[in-house]
């Protein structure tokens, strides 16, 4: 697995598009597609968003991480970076920020590359370039 | 050494953290700043409890006025965390005159008795939104006690989904 990360609206697909040669249409959104078709993506981006929809159908999101790094292990997952704020207020928010924490956290951990894209930039921030 | 780990929510900040004393010889302290009152505090202290355990730290509560926490000559000290520490010297019911000041000063109080400092912090300035009085206070009050500690520390480390990144010094 690959992780990319960093705030919203970064560059984060732009530099998987270039880096990774994926293209648009084969990059799944997270905000959208099924649970199912996530464990044979290419390319999975905006998975924070996933995130929040499995826990909103009382999914666990950290298992289903893990199970994801096991058997879609050759993917590239794309995770906004959401916890540099102020705690929410609302419960809710403040359950889906953690468990954006521990999934990424998972995933990092799995990924032989994790890079972090700001204003367009990418750093690699685990593992080497090939 | 005096170590400054920063990050966002659940970025695996706080194993990073104790990671870095792991070898470390002498009394091992934990000074937890979080107070014990509501359910979702509890659930955390306890999962940083069971983190800790077997490890070997000895944990001292402080809430206020963390040069006050007495520590060992040349122990090695865990403070989780400066978010904390900063509300509870800006909205307990005597709040600081000068709560990055106190401290700042308090850190360093610590650091003359203390071989190895690893202090763990919070980034909140970074969601966009804008907040109400206190609470705008308090990203700016923070924002400048992280300012000040890094400057302090020898080393400051942001976790990124558990990775550590080196902002200043070099990743232990």
């Amino acid at each position: 697995m690959i992780l990319i990360t960093g705030g919203a609206y970064q560059g984060k697909r732009k530099f998987a598009g270039e880096r990774f040669g994926i293209s648009e249409e084969k990059m799944l959104d997270g905000g959208v597609c099924s649970f199912d078709e996530v464990f044979s993506a290419e390319c999975v981006y905006g998975y924070h968003k996933l995130i929040k929809r499995l826990m909103a159908q009382r999914e666990d999101p950290v298992r289903y991480t893990e199970r994801l790094c096991r058997e879609n292990s050759g993917m590239i997952l794309i995770l906004d970076e959401v916890g540099c704020g102020i705690i929410p207020l609302d419960k809710g928010e403040r359950q889906w920020r953690e468990q954006t924490g521990r999934c990424g956290c998972t995933a990092a951990g799995h990924s032989v590359q994790v890079w972090r894209v700001t204003c367009g930039i990418a750093q690699i921030i685990k593992g080497e370039e090939i | 050494m005096i170590t400054l780990v920063t990050g966002g929510s659940k970025c695996g900040r706080s194993s990073y953290a104790e990671g870095l004393l792991q070898g470390a010889e002498g009394a091992k302290i934990y000074i937890a700043t979080m107070m014990p009152y509501g359910e979702e505090a509890q659930i955390t202290i306890s999962r940083h409890r069971e983190m800790r355990r077997g490890k070997g730290f000895e944990t001292v509560e402080r809430y206020t006025d963390i040069g006050g926490a007495v520590i060992p000559l040349g122990s090695s000290v865990l403070i989780e965390d400066i978010g904390n520490l900063c509300a509870n010297e800006m909205f307990c019911e005597e709040p600081a005159d000068d709560p990055c000041g106190r401290i700042v000063s308090g850190i360093k109080a610590l650091a003359e008795k203390a071989e190895d400092i690893v202090m763990v912090t919070s980034q909140t300035g970074s969601d966009g939104i804008d907040y109400d009085g206190g609470t705008a206070e308090y990203i700016k009050v923070l924002g400048q006690v992280n300012a000040a500690l890094a400057q302090t520390a020898d080393n400051v480390i942001e976790c990124v989904y558990g990775i550590p990144v080196a902002l200043k010094g070099k990743i232990g």
